[in-house]
């Protein structure tokens, strides 16, 4: 059972890097695009997004409910060292969704709707950066922990483990995957040959920043010899992951050039699952890289009363929710594999 | 401030805000379904129009539960780490359904808002009543969970040690159904007469009338319902708190002194430190019987309870009597409306109108004052008997700042959306007039 939870862990964090992702990207792309196509891209996002806007945002907390039950140890070092950035990333999510309901619930269609669109570009920068951060805090081997040396500062324990260019450099690569995922999302969208060539444009730029800041944040971890680089480096898997992601990138281009949406698409999500199965694969089982140790997320984790009760939850709760959300998916064209 | 009330604060004022979203997102989608249903069966256009009204309502409240729900499933973390750790996994079952059906619920959504002329006509509304019966059934598994911290099960607990763990009797733990039951009823009865008291005030205005009676209508009969039912799913609660935490009984009644054949007080001004409660009326024996079924039963008083295990009285009793109050007072109003459905000629009087404006806050209120006399009648206990609040609490310093932070994010939130549905009203007017 342990496999099955530690799967749905996986399988939620996935998606929410990628729904959410594409959610998050939308808005900044928005935040890239002349004040024109923005209205334009704003449109289309909300037309393809909105019917699993709602789903989209629940895959982080199905997400932290598995972490709490499963493996309480770690989700409790999680939270106590990443109060802070954990807090951002939800005032983040806060503003994102304020400015989501204004834009499309209120009545009244004026003035007003430039300062929603602010605070939507803000939150969708705000959010998967500290989502970055916070990933970037828990493998970068900066954390402090207050247990093993008492004479900590507040500074040292709350601040330094998240605060550094490594974890920026997650978070930015994040960002740009984000713009990733929601410009080749788009392209399958676009109306006329003036707003893909947009898209494309937009595509490629976020493809091309990806991998740079990719590359920026192995060469930093490399140099400064931050563990979970030099494993990952090191991990064939991750390598493997890595070197397959890149190469897919050639069949996703060709696909985009022959307007074939629903590969493009296919594709896209399978760069994303690689990335992420990369990063998880690096260091797996050990998640939590702090300055003196490495902890393993299987350590401390829930008795197997518990496991067997929950990975049960998840399949009868997947068996239901899944078909539901392909149901979803299909009947608003947001898969078209079947046309 | 000190970390621990900062915490406890912040917990508080988040839960209060989130709980009026969440019941709001329970409970209006039944409005939506009935008056949707009432368009599907006579075509009346004004039923078409109301239930896309309401479906407005019900998307913005369900995105701002969503929003404030994801900072919970956070904060719960974020501020009660010690709590999380021992306690995630014991009463995760009821939160990870709880996950399952808010994904159903939103899922359902997606179909309801999206699916106006794309999906056939009766799989349209029947995905509406899913989203009902998903968001009822999430307001139940987070209330069992609740149920836990008052009455803890599923576990054996020594020295510290959490050890034989059962989450499934842990999540049938001995509070789960009358606190969801008098949770679900709760949610009805606000929710029903916040929305019956909106509409009630277009009506009292003049505006839009025939609409804002049809909607009127629909909510207030939940409402009514509910608020006849509710004294009785009170008497079972109170039977329970008296049997499992005497504590909490002798807090919301200002019990100091055990006795037999004790008196239940009305109101009346608590003076923790003379521990006496003036201006109060007293009715004899009456608080007996109410726990116990027995006018001579032996109630026992706070004294008897060590210093340290004794929750904070004035505020108990205060919030308790506020809930008792305004439970009854709804009950009357709900059946003087049941009344003039016989009596018609009642519904023609402005002042009928301007009663059930005058409604429109209390049930939350209610509620509200509910909630306080569950969780401030358990302390100082997070988990009743077995882990004290002061223990859960993170290390981290400044929480003052974090409460500063949630505080304004919730202020902001609930000003956007109280503005965003006048707005709505007044488009829906204006479209009419």
């Amino acid at each position: 059972m342990l496999t099955v939870v530690l799967f749905f862990l996986f399988f939620s964090l996935f998606l929410y890097v990628l729904l959410a992702g594409a959610d998050f990207g939308g808005g900044i792309i928005e935040l890239f695009s002349s004040p024109k196509n923005q209205e334009k891209t704003k449109q289309t996002i909300y037309r393809v997004m909105g019917p699993i806007w709602e789903a989209n945002h629940i895959w982080i907390i199905i997400l932290i409910v598995i972490l709490w039950i499963g493996f309480p140890q770690y989700f409790n070092i999680f939270v106590v060292y990443l109060h802070i950035p954990i807090t951002l990333m939800l005032l983040g999510i806060t503003i994102r969704g304020l400015a989501f309901i204004f834009r499309h619930y209120d009545a009244v269609k004026g003035r007003s709707q430039g300062s929603y669109n602010a605070l939507f570009k803000l939150g969708s920068i705000l959010s998967p950066l500290f989502l970055g951060v916070i990933f970037g805090g828990l493998v970068g081997g900066n954390i402090n922990l207050f247990s093993e040396n008492h004479n900590l500062s507040f500074k040292e324990i709350y601040i330094d483990g998240w605060f550094n260019v490594f974890s920026v450099l997650i978070g930015v690569f994040y960002i740009a995957l984000c713009a990733f995922i929601a410009s080749n999302f788009l392209i399958g969208e676009a109306d006329d040959e003036d707003e893909l060539n947009l898209y494309r444009k937009k595509a490629s730029y976020s493809t091309i920043i990806l991998v740079f800041i990719g590359l920026v944040i192995l060469a930093y971890g490399y140099f400064n010899e931050i563990d979970f680089v030099i494993d990952f480096i090191e991990n064939k898997y991750s390598i493997i992951a890595v070197a397959i992601s890149g190469i897919v990138l050639i069949p996703l281009w060709k696909m985009i050039k022959l307007k074939r949406k629903a590969w493009a698409r296919i594709l896209a999500g399978v760069q994303v699952l690689l990335v992420v199965s990369a990063a998880m694969l690096a260091h797996f089982p050990d998640v939590i890289i702090t300055s003196t140790k490495e902890i393993s997320i299987l350590d401390g984790v829930a008795p197997d009363s518990v496991i067997q009760v929950l990975g049960i939850a998840l399949l009868i709760g997947g068996a239901i929710i899944l078909p539901g959300l392909y149901h979803l998916m299909k009947s608003f064209q947001l898969i078209k594999l079947f046309k | 401030m000190e970390n621990l009330e900062a915490a406890r604060l912040q917990m508080a004022i988040t839960l209060i805000f989130h709980i009026v979203f969440a019941c709001i997102g329970m409970v209006m989608p039944f409005f939506m379904v009935i008056s949707h249903y009432k368009w599907l069966k006579t075509r009346k256009e004004i039923y078409l129009k109301l239930t896309k009204a309401w479906q407005r309502g019900v998307a913005i409240f369900f995105v701002t539960g969503a929003v404030s729900g994801t900072a919970l499933s956070f904060e719960l973390g974020l501020l009660w780490p010690e709590f999380m750790k021992h306690a995630g996994p014991i009463i995760g079952m009821p939160f990870s359904l709880e996950g399952a059906a808010f994904f159903v619920e939103a899922i359902a959504l997606g179909f309801y808002l999206y699916g106006w002329k794309k999906l056939p006509e009766k799989f349209h509304w029947f995905t509406g009543v899913i989203i009902g019966i998903s968001g009822v059934m999430s307001g139940i598994l987070v209330v069992a969970a609740n149920g836990w911290m008052n009455s803890p099960s599923g576990f054996t607990y020594e020295n510290g040690v959490f050890s034989d763990i059962n989450p499934i009797e842990a999540m049938l733990n001995g509070a789960w159904f009358t606190q969801a039951l008098h949770m679900t009823l709760a949610a009805f009865v606000a929710t029903g007469f916040a929305v019956a008291g909106i509409h009630a005030y277009q009506v009292y205005k003049g505006k839009n009338v025939e609409l804002h009676k049809k909607a009127f209508r629909i909510a207030i009969i939940f409402a009514a319902v509910a608020a006849l039912l509710q004294p009785i799913s009170g008497d079972i609660s109170a039977k329970d708190v008296a049997e499992r935490q005497p504590a909490k009984l002798a807090a919301l009644e200002a019990h100091y002194e055990t006795e037999k054949g004790a008196p239940l007080y009305i109101g009346g001004i608590v003076d923790e430190e003379k521990q006496e409660v003036t201006h109060k009326i007293e009715i004899p024996k009456a608080l007996s019987f109410l726990a116990f079924g027995d006018f001579d039963a032996e109630v026992k008083g706070l004294n008897d309870f060590p210093e340290d295990e004794q929750p904070p009285v004035a505020i108990v009793h205060y919030a308790f009597q506020i809930m008792v109050g305004i439970g009854t007072l709804l009950a009357i109003v709900g059946l003087f409306y049941l009344l003039s459905l016989k009596w018609k000629k009642w519904q023609n009087h402005r002042k009928f109108w301007l009663l059930f404006t005058l409604m429109a806050p209390l049930g939350y209120i209610a509620l509200e004052a509910g909630w306080i006399v569950t969780e401030v009648g358990r302390q100082p206990w997070i988990i009743y008997q077995v882990m004290k609040t002061k223990d859960a609490v993170t290390p981290m310093p400044g929480i003052f700042y974090s409460l500063i932070t949630y505080t304004g994010m919730y202020i902001v939130l609930t000003c956007v959306v109280s503005w965003l549905l006048a707005r709505q009203i007044k488009v829906l007017n204006q479209n009419e007039d």
